[in-house]
């Protein structure tokens, strides 16, 4: 059991930093990405890539993939600087994600299409103990989540970060002012889509096995739900609301244990009504969330 | 403000440890006297049709060896979850099964990516998997003697297709569409190599992606060339919506498919009507139904005899093989009882189709060759299945019309 919690806490921590780069992309920069399962595959396929045809470690991979998904990232804002409101934004990411999702998919010498890239290898996955590996994992990708964390609250703090938040509010206030928003725009966007590269890096390293079917749109819908269960513009909420998506999700499959009597296909059935159930539950009891954003004091 | 937010964090934190917690509360059941295995199965997503048939099958057959005095004294338990037809669930119930659950098999997993995710999980953990999955893949490579597939290999399914085709269908041209999924792409390969060896003309091979809202362009580029017949190898939802499109179109090749795209527990003809199903041809792996492991089967499933189980078998023969194996190796622990999936399966010994009749042997030390429900349970060193056949129908007023039956 220990072993399971341990292994269901790393999925935790790079779907949190998932729901992180979600949270600044959206949640304080305004810039709705409905092509997230796009560009987290586009991070998966790029370590994983990186690690298996080109020999690097998964130090220079997860950077690699950072960067790629960073600069696609970017050059997406980039093009799109007339489409400045939220909704056209949101379907041009929704079409650039699907077409990753279609590359991946079709471009068998490159990625082996729907039979997808087996046997990535793990950072010292041969100089720790099996028994022991778990753990380093878990440590690792604590110490990921944390520094993605740290990161982005000095971002907030900083005067980048209220740039970023007054894009959201107001890029014609913030162009009335002087700010650059179309660049500040880029910069939000590649910076959140580095983080989504690096959480893209941790679940091909975590599953060893990435395919097509993996990056489904309810990936977008499990970060959606964290950012908004843990507070929109909040960091340490949508770490908190990645944590909650993962206990109702997962945490849920073992009713039947404790309830002999529910039927496995019952219980598939029940499982997606008890999350939406305690969502709305939450979202009612709490409707802004876990916690709230930083605001500068005065 | 700061009390509020206590009181939120407490509740969530009480939620979790009761959903995580729950487990303890059976874990004396799940440890004790039983011999947990895990099942996943496909209860919803793309093959959502599936998981119910093999979920009842796995509880018959575990019902029957544990009231046949179980494996070395001890019951069979099954935790069966949904892998939701997704490779990440899978990997995650594996994960699960493994390290909540102990189990030292894993069965069921219908779909290639539900096999190829979990694959990495078992051999690392040296449990035994076991899929019914097609694709070639899965049991490529080294895999330790821990990866079993109880299905056709997709390659076979190209052979079987092509050899029927050739000698008793008589299409001079044809047209090959197929969906981009790991398992259809090594049987359009084998097929059309086969076909073009025979000096037949293959007019147009073209793979279209899943879930698209309409498939009106590929069908009027493969279907417009006017071949004899055209072959679709893909899944129902797809088939679906192509079929819509070559009726729409008035097209007069001939369509031939696989049955989990035209029959598919009957949604097919409910989806689009016997008028446009009428005159398709299917292929697929199937159960010998004149062989005696197989009637056993739908006595145990209390079915009618015409019923055809296209993949529950297999999840009877996962467990049976499971249970004497065990059974032989004196052992529970996978390390010990996957190196003789081979010796129960294979032989040498007599051919018994009943797993309560070759617990009883195995019991006794005496060797047996099983004879499965889907299969006749022959396996080749690396874990692929031999002596499983493919079966042919014909969509005639809305009801498939058994063909023929044949072995690669």
């Amino acid at each position: 059991m220990i072993s399971f919690l341990i292994l269901m806490s790393i999925v935790v921590c790079f779907s949190a930093i998932l729901a992180l780069a979600l949270n600044f992309q959206w949640g304080q920069g305004g810039m709705v990405n409905f092509g997230l399962t796009g560009f987290y595959a586009l991070g998966a396929y790029a370590a994983a890539l990186l690690m298996l045809k080109a020999g690097a470690n998964t130090f220079f991979a997860a950077l690699g993939a950072m960067a790629v998904v960073g600069v696609v990232c970017g050059l997406v804002a980039l093009i799109t600087l007339r489409v400045t409101e939220e909704d056209y934004f949101a379907i041009v990411t929704l079409g650039v994600g699907e077409m990753l999702r279609l590359l991946a998919l079709n471009e068998d010498w490159l990625t082996k299409g729907a039979l997808g890239l087996a046997g990535i290898p793990r950072p010292f996955g041969d100089s720790i103990a099996p028994d022991q590996y778990q753990y380093f994992l878990l440590g690792l990708s604590l110490a990921l989540l944390f520094g993605t964390y740290a990161f982005l609250r000095l971002v907030t703090r900083s005067p980048f970060g209220r740039l970023v938040r007054a894009v959201r509010e107001d890029d014609v206030v913030a162009a009335t002012l002087g700010k650059n928003v179309l660049w500040a725009r880029v910069r939000i966007f590649a910076i959140g889509g580095a983080i989504i590269g690096l959480a893209g890096s941790m679940h091909s390293i975590y599953y060893q096995y990435i395919d097509p079917t993996q990056f489904t749109n309810i990936v977008i819908a499990y970060a959606f739900m964290a950012v908004i269960a843990g507070g929109r513009g909040a960091h340490l909420g949508t770490i908190l609301g990645a944590g909650v998506v993962m206990v109702l999700l997962e945490g849920s499959r073992f009713l039947k244990d404790a309830i002999p009597r529910l039927d496995s296909d019952q219980l598939s059935a029940i499982r997606i009504i008890i999350i939406g159930v305690g969502l709305i539950a939450l979202l009612i009891w709490k409707p802004k969330g876990f916690f709230q954003e930083y605001r500068l004091k005065a | 403000m700061q009390k509020n937010r206590r009181h939120v964090i407490k509740s969530i934190g009480a939620a979790a440890a009761s959903a995580i917690g729950a487990p303890y509360l059976n874990l004396a059941h799940a440890q004790g006297a039983s011999i947990p295995i895990g099942v996943a199965l496909p209860m919803t997503g793309n093959a959502g049709a599936y998981g119910p048939d093999m979920a009842e099958a796995a509880k018959r057959t575990a019902a029957k060896i544990n009231a046949a005095g179980g494996v070395l004294g001890r019951k069979l338990e099954l935790f069966i979850e949904d892998s939701e037809s997704s490779a990440a669930v899978a990997a995650n119930l594996s994960q699960k099964f493994i390290n909540v659950h102990k189990a030292q098999a894993l069965v069921g997993y219908w779909g290639t990516p539900e096999g190829m995710s979990s694959r990495p999980i078992a051999i690392q953990n040296k449990t035994v998997l076991m899929v019914s999955s097609a694709a070639n893949a899965i049991t490529e490579g080294d895999t330790q003697g821990y990866v079993w597939r109880f299905q056709m290999k997709a390659t076979d399914w190209g052979i079987v297709i092509s050899r029927a085709t050739i000698d008793k269908l008589g299409f001079k041209s044809v047209g090959v569409m197929g969906l981009q999924n790991a398992f259809v792409l090594p049987i359009m390969k084998v097929f059309e190599e086969k076909m073009k060896a025979a000096g037949r003309t293959v007019v147009d091979s073209l793979i279209y992606n899943p879930e698209q809202p309409s498939y009106r362009a590929e069908v009027e580029r493969v279907f417009g060339k006017k071949p004899d017949a055209v072959f679709c190898f893909g899944l129902l939802p797809d088939f679906v919506s192509i079929m819509k499109e070559v009726y729409r179109g008035g097209f007069d090749s001939k369509v031939v498919a696989l049955s989990i795209m035209a029959d598919a527990e009957g949604k097919f003809v409910q989806a689009v009507g016997p008028q446009v199903a009428e005159g398709i041809r299917h292929f697929q792996p199937m159960p010998d139904l004149a062989a005696p492991g197989y009637k056993r089967f739908l006595q145990l499933m209390g079915a009618p005899a015409d019923r055809v189980y296209l993949f529950p078998p297999n999840t009877h023969d996962q467990l049976a093989i499971a249970a004497l194996a065990m059974e032989k190796a004196k052992s529970p622990v996978a390390a010990d009882w996957h190196k003789e999936i081979i010796a129960v399966g294979n032989g040498p010994g007599p051919q018994v189709d009943d797993i309560a009749e070759a617990l009883k042997l195995v019991k006794a030390g005496k060797p047996v060759n099983f004879q499965g429900a889907g299969s006749t349970c022959d396996f080749t060193p690396n874990g692929d299945q031999i002596g499983r056949g493919m079966g042919q129908w014909i969509i005639k007023g809305g009801k498939s019309v058994f063909v023929e039956y044949a072995k690669p």
